[in-house]
């Protein structure tokens, strides 16, 4: 999978590698949309997470997706700015990234471009700021 | 409610009427408030509104350090604290490459599966409950009470143990408790048989689920649904199975999976795995090789730069925790996955078109806890 990865997306991928089951990869937000779409066509089905880390110094959004037939994660980070972050939304290629989203909207504030319902889902309506931010 | 309907019946057919079940209202097991649109008695759409619960779990993860973390992880699946606990401790294991003892992952998976059968009782009982059989819901708690008699008498505490410790777990069996669980072992499969008997084949329970409440496996799937819920639309995927841990992989039980995706569907996957847990269980206790329960873990953990995951297979399904580290003593990460949370982002879809009585099956057989979902 990791050689398939890296021929169709060649540079676009900006790391990849593979530890235990999980093969990591970092893109660009502009390319997330169609890597993720060919992780499914590969039968990379399951969406476990849509979730994001601040480390301090920069915003991680990262995805998980698990292929049920050959229980091999593929985890996908994409690189943000601490504030004011927009991507892609992947609602149109897995329908359960949704809420995750939503949830990761609310959290830390990235904004997901097509997102059918972006709205806060766990903190109040009239909340100010996004709390899992340092 | 037939305040709604009434209501419903006075406005002309095109008109839709918005309903709101909950926040407080028995059959949603928690603060969950489902905001129904209504067209008559049918139902056209869904809009769960959760959050009633949050905490900030994983901000206070945040700020303290790996071990002191552990028992607020019992606050998310009530029901099934260990689950979360060993999801935890897995991931920072991880991080640790830390190697458990033998006798701990049996011990594990004795506390795992004695509250998934603990946690599968309270479905049991409150899903018949809620379809108005009122004596197995007496039943089935009457039968619980004995495993939270054996946690109590293990742990101390009867529903959040927080037994299971970063490297093991806290200590070895008392005495007299493998006799104690063998006992209930004998005894559970029998008092399951008696639940056959007085719900499975019940002519009111059965048309209230049977084709209700349709979850397609692809739509499963898709939506990130795990666990039972998954598992009623005949999709074989158990976290047990597909990336075993502790010693599943040693063990003999098998995979239940129900082909008819409805609410009768889940009902069933459950009722088996509580005997699959019973075989798990004497298996675990029979096998029981001797030695330390605790590996030596320093006084401050301190994982080195990294992240991990741990995932387990809770009694609603995939429960993970995704850890990060940066080599202090505290996370600068710590994401718990609840599998709830999924299967209420998928519960519209499957109530499309039902009746408003049917709100309370559907809901009912995807088994939430809103302490997972709003962490």
């Amino acid at each position: 999978m990791l050689e398939t990865l890296q021929r169709e997306f060649g540079d676009a991928l900006q790391a990849a590698e593979e530890v235990g089951r999980e093969l990591r990869l970092e893109t660009a937000a502009s390319r997330l949309v169609e890597l993720a779409r060919f992780c499914k066509d590969k039968r990379f089905n399951y969406p476990a997470d849509v979730t994001a880390v601040d480390t301090g110094t920069e915003l991680r959004v990262v995805y998980r997706l698990i292929s049920l037939e050959t229980g091999q994660h593929i985890v996908i980070s994409v690189s943000l700015p601490r504030s004011g972050g927009r991507l892609p939304t992947l609602c149109g290629v897995y329908r359960g990234a949704e809420w995750p989203e939503r949830e990761v909207y609310d959290l830390f504030g990235v904004r997901f471009d097509g997102h059918p319902d972006l709205r806060r889902i766990l903190l109040t309506d009239d909340w100010q700021g996004h709390p899992l931010l340092k | 409610m037939p305040l709604g309907n009434e209501m419903a019946r006075s406005l002309t057919p095109t008109e839709h009427v918005t309903l709101n079940m909950g926040p407080q209202h028995p059959s949603t097991h928690g603060v969950l408030r489902l905001k129904l649109e209504m067209e008559g008695e049918v139902i056209v759409g869904c809009e769960p509104v959760i959050g009633y619960l949050h905490r900030g779990m994983e901000k206070i993860g945040e700020s303290r350090t790996y071990p002191q973390f552990l028992p607020y992880t019992d606050r998310l699946d009530y029901l099934s604290s260990a689950s979360n606990n060993v999801a935890y401790v897995q991931a920072v294991e991880k991080l640790l490459g830390l190697e458990v003892p033998d006798r701990a992952k049996y011990l594990r998976v004795v506390l795992l599966e004695l509250n998934r059968i603990a946690s599968h009782l309270v479905f049991v009982a409150t899903f018949a409950n809620d379809l108005a059989a009122t004596t197995v819901f007496l039943y089935a708690i009457r039968e619980r009470e004995m495993i939270m008699d054996l946690f109590e008498m293990w742990a101390g505490a009867r529903l959040t143990q927080s037994w299971v410790r970063i490297g093991g777990v806290a200590k070895d069996l008392p005495g007299g408790f493998a006799e104690r669980a063998r006992e209930f072992c004998r005894l559970l499969p029998k008092r399951l048989d008696e639940y056959d008997r007085l719900l499975t084949g019940n002519r009111i329970f059965r048309v209230r689920t049977e084709g209700v409440g349709i979850l397609a496996p692809e739509m499963g799937v898709d939506y990130g649904c795990s666990g039972p819920t998954l598992r009623g639309s005949g999709v074989a995927f158990d976290v047990r199975r597909a990336e075993p841990y502790e010693v599943y992989e040693r063990l003999d039980f098998e995979m239940v999976t129900h082909p008819t995706c409805d609410c009768m569907g889940r009902y069933r996957v459950r009722m088996e795995e509580m005997r699959q847990s019973v075989r798990i269980i004497e298996q675990c206790l029979a096998e029981l090789p001797k030695g330390e329960v605790l590996a030596k873990v320093g006084r401050t953990v301190r994982p080195p730069a990294g992240e991990a995951y741990g995932r387990v297979e809770s009694p609603r399904g995939e429960f993970g925790c995704f850890v990060v580290s940066d080599g202090g003593p505290q996370p600068i990460r710590v994401r718990l996955r609840a599998p709830s949370f999924f299967h209420l982002g998928v519960l519209p879809q499957m109530l499309q078109g039902w009746k408003i009585g049917d709100v309370v099956a559907i809901l009912g057989s995807i088994d939430i806890v809103l302490g997972e979902v709003d962490r």
